[in-house]
């Protein structure tokens, strides 16, 4: 390869795009970039490598004067001698009045539950400190996600203890009691005698008890309507209840068509179909491929061996052309003018389908056209794979609908004025409807308006009664999973603001208007339990699901599907697209005052704190933008501003924007963050359509963090020596092999491929200065699977729960101070405007000859006897020289006091095994010490050695993909140390005789030889 | 114009150079003994709190048991203050109308939490374990001093990291059997008070309790049902009828007459951790 290729200095001119392209062209091997800034090298990228922790100086600078700091500093100087004299204050101990039987004070209960979803519910193991929830995983014994989550399941933790909940009933704004609410109510609908004029508004239901409790007020009052509105779900067949479920395990070839099943759970499935594909990564024997036809950069495209980006009126075409050729009858594909490189992939599938028929599976995106769905049933009927690798089943949630029409019909009503009562159960409407209903006008004309929610949100705000909703770990329910076990939700702590849930709403109008959510749970499950119902409920309350359940709900039918297959044809090449999807990490707005999430770098384009428009180089230049541009996206009229930014390999000719952002009242971490998409889509096209853009004046500053995480140490450290890289541009740059893999065929040639050639050096053990220490019983170490890792970023937000990681806000994320302490680096390969990208999940790395701790003046950051890399926040006196020598950029300093101390709610949070750390203190991975010393507790006191497997570090639980084993590698049995010594792990910047315990396994990929040849070149992103 | 400084001056500058340094060292001195004052480590104070409890009343004089409030202590870190029920539990019936206890009522028919003010406080970033310190062999009364006569409850020791790490240096210095852990009166062995332990079934998988048994009587003497009675009972055993289990062979005692042995021997058997382990920073911090 050419490691050697390209000694010229960075700082040189600005490489020109074409020079980027000739770049990479020249490079026979594999080549990796991080953001297209660093690769063509622009001055404004130059700018934000000068400062390791970019603009860090600009806090003193401004706001306070030089004698004004000296004043301050002379004074915190004084107190900080004193405080060394002062005494800690008094502690009081408020204990029981009577103990709870089974709760030993200092030792975790655990729970099971489920976390509701639209997309089918993810059952959940709570961890209970004193009966409040403090960390929420996935159920390990639930046969759909056997113990991994999702990051919106992590960061439900965060919405319970959100302060800014709503916490009073009110009445136009004035507190009332539930009572009061509940009289009215009650005497308003008897008052109806059939329910007229009464209107229920509901998110789509999940709960079979709450549709239990909807038939019952259907019959008495029958002319009482119901509306399901999810503006992720109104618009896909998921709300029509077609319910189409995958499995991978004997799929040896996945076509996605616009299914971006590997990003996270806003796909139906997610958990067990990352596992499933995850599975069969982990051994070049085994390997699946994936083909990924695609309208906007999702992990699952940039996983896919073979990726063709469309644009998304495209892929029903595309699709179409697919079921003709792979033998489905009677399908009509609209014309289109592929392209000989479309027609090449075309062929190239149907091909790789056809060899592997039975044993292959298309998965048809959510958010497609719905002929999308139906055509990949057919697909997967003409190759034989219903029944094997796709079951047609019976609908997910209970009350199956039509959403958009039904919202549609209801704005009718209410501007007909036929609305007496309009009750608004968990929905926002007002900021959530299609803009061309103009729901919040109608909504008006509604006699009386009564929201339950979590938040006095936008809908909230604009009802006349709000009522607070009970989370769902106060509350109880039921829910279905994706393989259909109902899972009985039980709440974790009493409502902390006096919730109510939607079942306390419905039961109002039924015969026992007190008759609880438990009751009524009890009472659905009653005739399905078998034995001893008692006996039965604690089982299922005890494992997390009720037995039985799953069968009982499914059918394999034959296809039925409630909509045609014929394709539309797509919108002119030249005409704008704009493509509306949920986000990845707020998913509608519902977790838009979860700071965790919010502060979450969005998987591709690690953008946080804002949506975007994301186009592609070649219309970013088409339109004379750069990016963070201010533009204009107008739809019939309708207008939004939006920052643009470049995704790399989305289509041309469109523009992705997420949903859930730019609300006015989601509370003190969401409000306001990003743009509010939802003003220009509309009901009849809720996922794409067609606009227009246009320029603003302005930036509006972005918080990427790509280029954050600097190196600039000298050469003779083993930096660059040019004062400012990243890891990243090191890789762009030399060959450090900071990223292996080869393909299948590669692999076979020489499977050492990992440890071989420039840059992959294996460390020397004999080049130290120090005698090396020889770890005898313990010596805890990491293994990370390149080939598993998803990029779906669920163990960054676990990372949050686990350690008490603080937030820090928009501002400071731009000048590279978020606190994560594990990051998914994503490393982008070939062509620019079609790339694959590794993602690459990178926390402290645990060195056996750790840089940081030879540069500590004080001894804060030092080295265990079994090989942690231990920090001790009490010692850290804040000098940074750590984070400095770190050559893989892991360490966080809390730059101002990011901990919040004061919010009583979050005290509740935190996790009691770990400090909050202050300002002025270090932090960083450590290997989730808490869990390894309480492991070794129980082991020490049973005289054992820690079993393997006994210790799971936060990320490693969540992670779907099972890509992160943890454990002793000394123990050569032990699952990580036969991972480490696989002959493709690797170690990162191990020339540098760091000896990292962390070690990455190489990829395999497994291409399709016929496209892999001659890839075709595209256009220039970047002039 | 005259000198303004006399020759004497010089003495004097010399003097007050002596003297700043002095006043340097001393103030060191000074913050550093402050610093391990009871003033700062609250060592031997005894704050005020809603019921005057007297260990030495219900331990030494009632003979209570010190698990029967604390009753996480070998299971949890938090070795467990009592919930309100604990003290009616007899107060219901006993000293039902001591004005004293009144706080007790109170807290009993409001529901309200009696709030004691924490005696050993440990700051937030130091992570101390009950659980292993009791089931290696460390008694109550090697922290927390002969609480069985202490009428009012104050802290013994300092607390501080400097005293923890005497210990985890050398743990040997105070072990003792895990059957003395509750034992206020244990006292290091000596030639007059020797202790005999035998090493029981030391399979890997039994607790630290069981892999070693020790009493203060003579087996030989006391013959070998004492002994017998703190024998480890195999799982077999237990399943089986008692009585008809065959006892294994009589175990071999090894006399101890002095703490260096006893606990050498005790670090060995129960597997405490080597010094390096134990002062390792993050066996504390987090």
């Amino acid at each position: 390869m050419s490691g050697q290729k390209k000694d010229t200095n960075l700082n040189q001119t600005p490489m020109t795009l074409a020079a980027v392209r000739q770049e990479l062209k020249a490079v026979k091997g594999k080549k990796y970039w991080r953001s297209i800034d660093e690769l063509s090298d622009t001055p404004e990228f130059q700018a934000a490598l000068e400062k390791e922790f970019p603009g860090a100086a600009q806090e003193w600078v401004d706001p306070v004067s030089r004698r004004g700091f000296m004043k301050l500093m002379g004074a915190s100087l004084a107190l900080a001698g004193m405080a060394g004299c002062t005494k800690q204050p008094d502690e009081p101990i408020y204990p029981y009045i009577k103990a709870p039987e089974d709760l030993i004070l200092g030792k975790p209960n655990y729970f099971a539950t489920a976390m509701p979803s639209p997309t089918g519910a993810v059952p959940l193991l709570v961890k209970s400190d004193q009966y409040r929830p403090i960390k929420i995983d996935g159920n390990p014994e639930h046969p759909y996600n056997q113990g991994s989550s999702d990051v919106f399941s992590q960061g439900a933790l965060l919405d319970l203890y959100d302060p800014d909940r709503s916490q009073h009933v009110t009445f136009r704004g004035e507190n009332r009691e539930w009572a009061e609410f509940a009289q009215e109510f009650r005497l308003k609908a008897a008052a109806s005698k059939d329910g007229t004029g009464i209107y229920f508004l509901s998110s789509t239901i999940t709960s079979p008890t709450l549709a239990r409790q909807w038939s019952e007020v259907k019959k008495a009052y029958p002319k009482a309507t119901l509306v399901q509105y999810d503006p992720a779900i109104a618009g896909t067949s998921l709300e029509k209840g077609v319910n189409v479920q995958y499995s991978l395990a004997d799929a040896d070839v996945i076509v996605s068509l616009d299914a971006d099943f590997l990003s996270g759970a806003g796909f139906p499935g997610f958990h067990k179909l990352v596992r499933e594909y995850a599975e069969r990564r982990k051994s070049p024997e085994k390997l699946n491929r994936l083909y990924a036809i695609e309208s906007t950069p999702t992990t699952t495209g940039m996983k896919a061996e073979h990726r063709l980006g469309l644009r998304t009126s495209e892929i029903p075409a595309f699709a179409a052309e697919l079921a003709k050729a792979v033998g489905v009858a009677g399908v009509d594909a609209p014309a289109c003018n592929w392209t000989g490189e479309q027609r090449k992939y075309l062929a190239a599938v149907v091909k790789d389908l056809k060899a592997h028929a039975g044993k292959s599976v298309v998965i048809a995106g959510l958010h497609q056209d719905q002929s999308v769905e139906a055509l990949a049933l057919l697909i997967n009927n003409a190759l034989g794979n219903l029944g094997k690798t796709a079951y047609p089943v019976d609908p997910l949630n209970p009350l199956p609908s039509d959403q958009n029409a039904d919202l549609k019909a209801l704005v009718t009503d209410l501007n007909g004025g036929k609305v007496d009562w309009l009750v608004i159960l968990n929905a926002n409407p007002v900021y959530s409807a299609p803009a061309d209903l103009e729901f919040t006008a109608a909504f008006q004309k509604a006699k009386t308006v009564a929201h339950l929610g979590s938040h006095y949100d936008e809908t909230g705000h604009d009802a006349h009664w709000h009522i607070p909703a009970a989370h769902f770990l106060e509350s109880w329910s039921d829910v279905r999973a994706y393989n259909a076990d109902v899972s009985i939700v039980q709440p974790m702590i009493d409502p902390l603001y006096g919730g109510k849930s939607a079942h306390d709403v419905l039961q109002l109008l039924l015969n026992e208007p007190g008759l609880s959510a438990y009751q009524a749970v009890r009472e659905t499950w009653k005739p399905v339990i078998k034995g001893d119902f008692e006996t039965g409920w604690r089982k299922a309350l005890h494992q997390g699901w009720i037995d039985g359940t799953a069968n009982q709900a499914f059918g394999l039918g034959n296809a039925p599907t409630p909509y045609g297959s014929k394709a539309p044809a797509p919108s002119p090449k030249d005409s704008l697209e704009i493509i509306f999807r949920p986000d990845p990490n707020i998913y509608d707005g519902r977790w838009a005052n979860v700071g965790w999430l919010q502060e979450l770098p969005k998987p591709v384009t690690n953008l946080s704190w804002d949506n975007a428009a994301l186009v592609s180089g070649a219309t970013l230049t088409k339109l004379g933008l750069e990016e963070q541009d201010i533009v204009e996206l107008t739809v019939q009229g309708r207008k939004v501003t939006a920052p643009v930014i470049v995704a790399p390999g989305h289509p041309d000719n469109s523009v992705t924007v997420y949903l859930g952002y730019g609300r006015s009242f989601a509370g003190r971490v969401g409000s306001g963050a990003g743009f509010n998409a939802y003003l220009i889509r509309t009901a009849d096209a809720p996922f794409y359509t067609t606009g227009s853009i246009k320029k603003l004046e302005g930036k509006w500053g972005v918080a990427v963090t790509k280029s954050h995480f600097q190196d600039h140490r000298s050469k003779a450290m083993g930096g660059q020596g040019n004062g400012n890289n990243s890891l990243e541009a090191d890789e762009a740059i030399n060959e450090r092999g900071i990223i292996r893999y080869a393909t299948l065929d590669e692999y076979k040639a020489n499977p050492g491929f990992a440890n071989e050639g420039p840059g992959h050096e294996k460390t020397d053990k004999s080049v130290t200065l120090f005698p090396n220490w020889e770890y005898k019983e313990n010596a805890w170490g990491m293994s990370i699977d390149m080939n598993s890792c998803t990029g779906c970023n669920a163990c960054i937000v676990s990372c949050y729960a686990e350690n008490n990681i603080p937030v820090v806000g928009k501002q400071q994320v731009r000048i590279g101070r978020n606190m994560q302490w594990l990051r998914i680096d994503t490393y982008f390969e070939g062509d620019l405007a079609a790339p694959r990208a590794h993602f690459q999940p990178m926390a402290c790395q645990h060195c056996e000859n750790a840089p940081c701790e030879q540069v500590c003046p004080v001894g804060a950051t030092v080295h265990t006897p079994e090989g942690l890399n231990a920090m001790i926040y009490n010692r850290c006196v804040g000098t940074r020289y750590c984070s400095n020598n770190c050559p893989y950029k892991v360490r966080r300093y809390n730059f101002l006091l990011f901990s919040d101390f004061e919010t009583e709610s979050l005290k509740l949070m935190r996790n009691p095994d770990v400090s909050v750390r202050s300002r002025g203190v270090m932090e960083k991975c450590s290997y989730c010490v808490q869990r390894i010393t309480a492991a070794k507790i129980e082991a020490d006191k049973e005289n054992r050695p820690v079993h393997d497997g006994e210790i799971v570090t936060a990320c490693q639980q969540a992670c779907p993909a099972s890509a992160i084993s943890f454990g002793n590698i000394n123990d050569k049995q032990s699952k990580v140390a036969k991972l480490q010594d696989d002959e493709r792990s690797y170690q990162v910047l191990a020339d540098l005789n760091t000896r990292p315990r962390t070690k990455y396994v190489a990829a395999v990929l497994n291409p399709n030889k016929e496209l892999e040849e001659a890839p075709v070149e595209h256009v220039p992103v970047k002039g | 114009m005259a000198q303004l400084f006399d020759r004497s001056s010089n003495a004097l500058a010399r003097m007050s150079l002596v003297l700043t340094g002095l006043i340097v060292i001393a103030l060191g001195v000074t913050l550093d003994q402050l610093q391990r004052s009871p003033w700062v480590t609250r060592q031997g104070q005894r704050p005020d709190q809603p019921v005057p409890f007297s260990h030495k009343h219900h331990v030494q004089g009632l003979g209570l048991q010190c698990q029967y409030c604390h009753v996480s202590v070998e299971k949890s870190s938090y070795a467990g203050i009592p919930p309100t029920k604990t003290c009616m539990n007899c107060h219901a019936q006993i000293w039902t109308n001591a004005q004293l206890l009144e706080p007790v009522r109170a807290s009993w028919a409001t529901g309200q939490s009696l709030t004691w003010t924490r005696v050993h406080d440990l700051p937030d970033f130091v992570f101390y374990s009950h659980e292993i310190h009791v089931n290696k062999g460390l008694g109550c009364s090697t922290c927390h001093g002969r609480v069985d006569q202490m009428p009012l409850m104050y802290a013994q020791n300092t607390l501080q990291m400097e005293w923890c790490l005497d210990c985890h240096r050398n743990p040997a210095k105070n072990i003792r059997p895990t059957s003395e852990i509750y034992n206020m009166a244990w006292e290091k062995p000596a030639e007059d008070r020797p202790v005999w332990c035998a090493v029981g079934g030391e399979k890997s998988g039994l607790p630290t309790a069981q892999s070693v048994s020790c009493t203060t009587k003579d087996p030989g003497a006391a013959g070998a049902e004492v002994a017998s009675l703190q024998l480890p009972l195999s799982p077999e055993g237990l399943a089986g009828d008692v009585a008809a289990t065959t006892l294994p062979a009589a175990p071999i005692y090894k006399k101890f007459t002095s703490q260096d042995e006893l606990g050498n021997f005790l670090v060995d058997h129960y597997k405490i951790r080597t010094p390096k382990d134990l002062t390792s920073c993050e066996v504390c911090h987090r």
